[in-house]
């Protein structure tokens, strides 16, 4: 790799790191500064499930970049991003366990028979941490070729992490009339990023490449 | 509890909750927030109370007035923005004069009562009173008001009038997301006659012994308190007695969540929020919710024979 390529992969990373954090560091000021709203625990809850959401589909945008643009550097994102997008929902999940409902886990317990898409938030959760845990180098020489199929499940992740942001607005969505426009925003992306992983259409741009 | 205790004293002025108090409330409020953080980042669990006990007197209650700053900018009025801390700002020059509220329907003397003659031809009278919102939020409000029954008397409904239907303004000029299509306005809502002219149900005109600010429902709107507070309509513009059930916006909208009769009952769950339990604002961590929300003993007389299950 070309010395100029490495510096360029070097500030790319300090960038997804840097806004990666501005979140966390956002949150963090307007928890000291009293600036929460009334209702702190939703903003929390409201504010950790939208990074989430946003990071996975940043980090689902790496493979497709390096395919279309022939741009192999951009490969070092990828990690790190997948590994916000764990982080931002765990941090959801313990804003909605710890702050929400104290760890009492006859209530959570009680949410969760009465509540379908806790469980499929749930669900998205579990794939990120086992695909955050198996994030390593160790493990990928370990499972082989079972790697790439595992990770492949972040776009199962990514696609229930929606269904659950989709059924937690309150209005009716067979209709739309509710506050829909960003998780079908959200959804849309997913989608036309899943697109672009269909071999057939990688080769249309490849084509046109050379 | 004692038949009294919902029946306010009129306002007397050493009683409302003086501003320094609430503003004090609002300083433990922005603790709340940095408590919260510590909670999350270190991700070990501090003594938060998690069920608190509600209080069921309305002596207790003024002990547990919302903060005004609080009840003032953390509203749903969705015909100006979904987002509840933002409807203050975009209300404020909300225009409510003049105003009328029209009744009509099955009454014998229909007729439209302007402001003043809703103000002053009714004895306005202070009612502390819970609040519940469908989403798992609630807080304690002292309202300024009088009971819907005593407007009713005024028409008096015909014997075939069963329901009552109730219209909310609908400005677009005025209300910035009143045409964004995401919602069927003009906002509607309706109670069956009877839970009409219960005394618990009031037309409010004001809260903390002010005005009810725009954001509020400015000048006039209904409080149901045992019932979520998407049944108590704001900004009315018209009241009108009908035989059969009026088609109400949530219920039109979104029908197996939000049933007609909307009765608080923490045994009925909404499919997206906890109705077992409520963040109370102002609070940490979250208490049990009362069934009709504490005002079980007067209502219940009204749904005697009524699956409230299936009559959700």
């Amino acid at each position: 790799m070309a010395k100029t390529t490495r510096q360029t992969q070097k500030w790319l990373l300090a960038a997804v790191h840097l806004g990666s954090l501005l979140p966390l560091v956002l949150f963090g000021l307007d928890a000291a500064l009293g600036r929460l709203g009334f209702n702190p625990i939703e903003t929390a809850l409201h504010r950790s499930g939208r990074t989430a959401v946003a990071i996975l589909l940043l980090s689902l945008t790496v493979t497709p970049i390096i395919k279309i643009f022939n741009l192999p550097m951009a490969i070092r994102l990828r990690k790190p991003l997948g590994l916000y997008a764990a982080l931002y929902a765990g941090l959801h999940f313990a804003a909605f366990v710890v702050w929400d409902f104290g760890l009492n886990f006859g209530l959570i317990w009680l949410e969760f028979t009465q509540k379908p898409f806790l469980w499929v938030g749930l669900g998205a959760l579990v794939i990120l941490a086992v695909l955050a845990a198996t994030s390593t180098r160790f493990w990928k020489k370990k499972l082989r070729s079972g790697w790439r199929r595992l990770h492949r499940t972040v776009y199962l992740a990514a696609g229930l992490a929606l269904v659950h942001y989709l059924l937690a607005v309150k209005g009716d969505l067979l209709t739309l009339q509710g506050e829909y426009t960003r998780p079908l925003l959200a959804a849309g992306a997913l989608l036309l990023l899943m697109v672009l992983r269909v071999p057939a259409v990688q080769q249309i741009f490849q084509r046109n490449r050379r | 509890m004692d038949q009294n205790d919902y029946r306010s004293v009129p306002v007397n002025p050493e009683e409302v909750t003086p501003k320094e108090v609430y503003l004090s409330r609002r300083k433990f409020l922005k603790g709340m927030g940095m408590v919260g953080l510590g909670a999350l980042l270190a991700s070990c669990a501090p003594a938060i109370s998690t069920v608190n006990e509600s209080p069921a007197s309305t002596e207790d209650l003024r002990e547990a007035l919302t903060s005004y700053d609080a009840i003032t900018n953390y509203v749903n009025y969705y015909e100006f923005t979904t987002n509840k801390e933002g409807v203050a700002e975009l209300a404020q020059d909300f225009v409510t004069e003049p105003w009328s509220v029209e009744l009509s329907g099955l009454v014998e003397n229909p007729r439209r009562f302007s402001l003043d003659e809703l103000r002053t031809n009714f004895e306005q009278e202070e009612r502390i009173y819970r609040m519940r919102c469908v989403e798992g939020w609630s807080m304690v409000i002292p309202w300024l008001g009088f009971p819907l029954h005593k407007l009713l008397a005024a028409v008096k409904p015909t014997p075939q009038a069963r329901y009552v239907a109730f219209e909310t303004a609908l400005v677009p000029e005025q209300m910035n997301a009143a045409e964004s299509g995401m919602f069927p306005f003009p906002y509607r809502e309706g109670l069956r006659l009877d839970e009409a002219e219960h005394d618990l149900t009031l037309l409010a005109t004001g809260l903390y012994g002010e005005d009810l600010p725009p954001q509020n429902g400015a000048p006039i709107r209904l409080v149901v308190p045992w019932k979520y507070g998407f049944k108590s309509s704001k900004s009315l513009v018209r009241i009108t007695l009908v035989e059969n059930q009026p088609p109400t916006l949530w219920n039109t909208v979104a029908p197996q969540e939000y049933g007609f009769f909307a009765n608080v009952n923490p045994g009925v769950d909404h499919p997206r929020w906890s109705q077992a339990t409520e963040r109370r604002i102002g609070e940490s961590g979250r208490r049990a919710t009362l069934f009709m929300n504490g005002y079980a003993e007067e209502v219940m007389p009204l749904y005697e024979g009524m699956d409230l299950t299936l009559n959700y």
